[in-house]
């Protein structure tokens, strides 16, 4: 079990409604006051605890390495994370402390407003995708097929690289990309910066900026008008 | 018709096999919840969070069910009984 204090208050609680049930099922008693007290205690407040408790392990699960990889089209991008000799971006990120077992979630992760929840919105998609489809997919007819639903935003990046500090523009190509960098209109993790962050998945492709998938999107909703 | 369905629940419905469903219902969501604390895969996690909890509330409905049926059977008697008929006068 994931050993966490709150893991152990669920499991304790659930325990307590299932001897509650288990006693009712085998005694039957005769329906007292007392017995519905106690029904409700094993049938609502036990029950409700463990549902409220185990909601926050499950979401808390949802941030780490273990819970993306449980899907087998993920586990060579776990492998490569998880590799202590690759030099791919994830894998990098993820020897982190800062990212640690989590470095999944830390990097695709929507960092606006309502962020979490639209990345729990985003992962009902990613459920959707498996069931319907990747399911069926072995790793290697799964692999090319993979793709980021939306380019990956600079900002993400920009959380722990600000651009603003003196190591990071002491490079001159930061410097030169410094307001296209900002405005997304040139990606991090294109080709010719610093690649593909799990480069194993797609060796032949580009990675598009926002600022391209966006104009990309105008022209072609024009064509059409 | 559902509501007629349920109506007829109340009317003849047998409080002590609704109970056996409702307290059998609650170990099978029980089990989902407890499912996902010992394994964090997708799988555990959302059936925890969707099958399991929305077989822990029918478990529960199904208890207000019982309570509403007893309330439905009750027969309530004034707590203050009514005063005896005073003996008529010689």
């Amino acid at each position: 079990m994931h050993a966490s204090p709150l893991s152990w208050i669920a499991f304790g609680s659930a325990l307590i409604a299932a001897a509650i049930l288990v006693h009712y099922l085998v005694r039957r008693p005769k329906l007292t006051a007392q017995v519905k007290v106690t029904l409700i205690m094993g049938l609502g407040v036990f029950p409700v605890l463990t549902a409220m408790v185990g909601n926050m392990e499950g979401l808390a699960a949802t941030e780490h390495h273990a819970f993306c990889g449980s899907c087998h089209t993920m586990d060579r991008h776990l492998e490569d994370a998880n590799d202590p000799d690759s030099i791919s971006l994830a894998a990098i990120h993820s020897r982190n402390n800062k990212f640690g077992d989590k470095s999944c979630y830390v990097c695709h992760k929507d960092y606006g407003m309502f962020g979490y929840a639209l990345t729990k919105l985003g992962g009902m998609g990613h459920v959707y995708m498996f069931l319907s489809e990747f399911a069926w997919y072995d790793m290697d007819e799964a692999l090319p097929k993979i793709h980021i639903a939306r380019p990956f935003k600079n900002e993400n990046c920009m959380q722990c690289h600000t651009t603003t500090g003196h190591l990071w523009n002491g490079v001159s190509d930061h410097r030169g990309l410094l307001d296209d960098l900002r405005a997304g209109e040139t990606s991090c993790v294109s080709a010719g910066c610093h690649g593909y962050a799990h480069p194993f998945s797609k060796p032949d492709e580009e990675t598009p900026s926002d600022a391209e998938v966006r104009s990309t999107e105008v022209t072609r909703s024009s064509e059409e008008t | 018709m559902i509501k007629r369905k349920l109506e007829e629940l109340i009317d003849t419905g047998s409080r002590s096999r609704i109970l056996v469903y409702a307290c059998s219902l609650g170990l099978i969501g029980l089990a989902f919840m407890v499912w996902s604390l010992f394994d964090q895969g997708w799988i555990p996690v959302m059936m925890a969070m969707s099958v399991g909890q929305v077989i822990g509330t029918v478990s529960l409905a199904l208890f207000i069910l019982v309570i509403v049926i007893d309330l439905q059977r009750a027969t309530f008697r004034p707590s203050i009984p009514p005063e005896p008929p005073k003996p008529e006068d010689d």
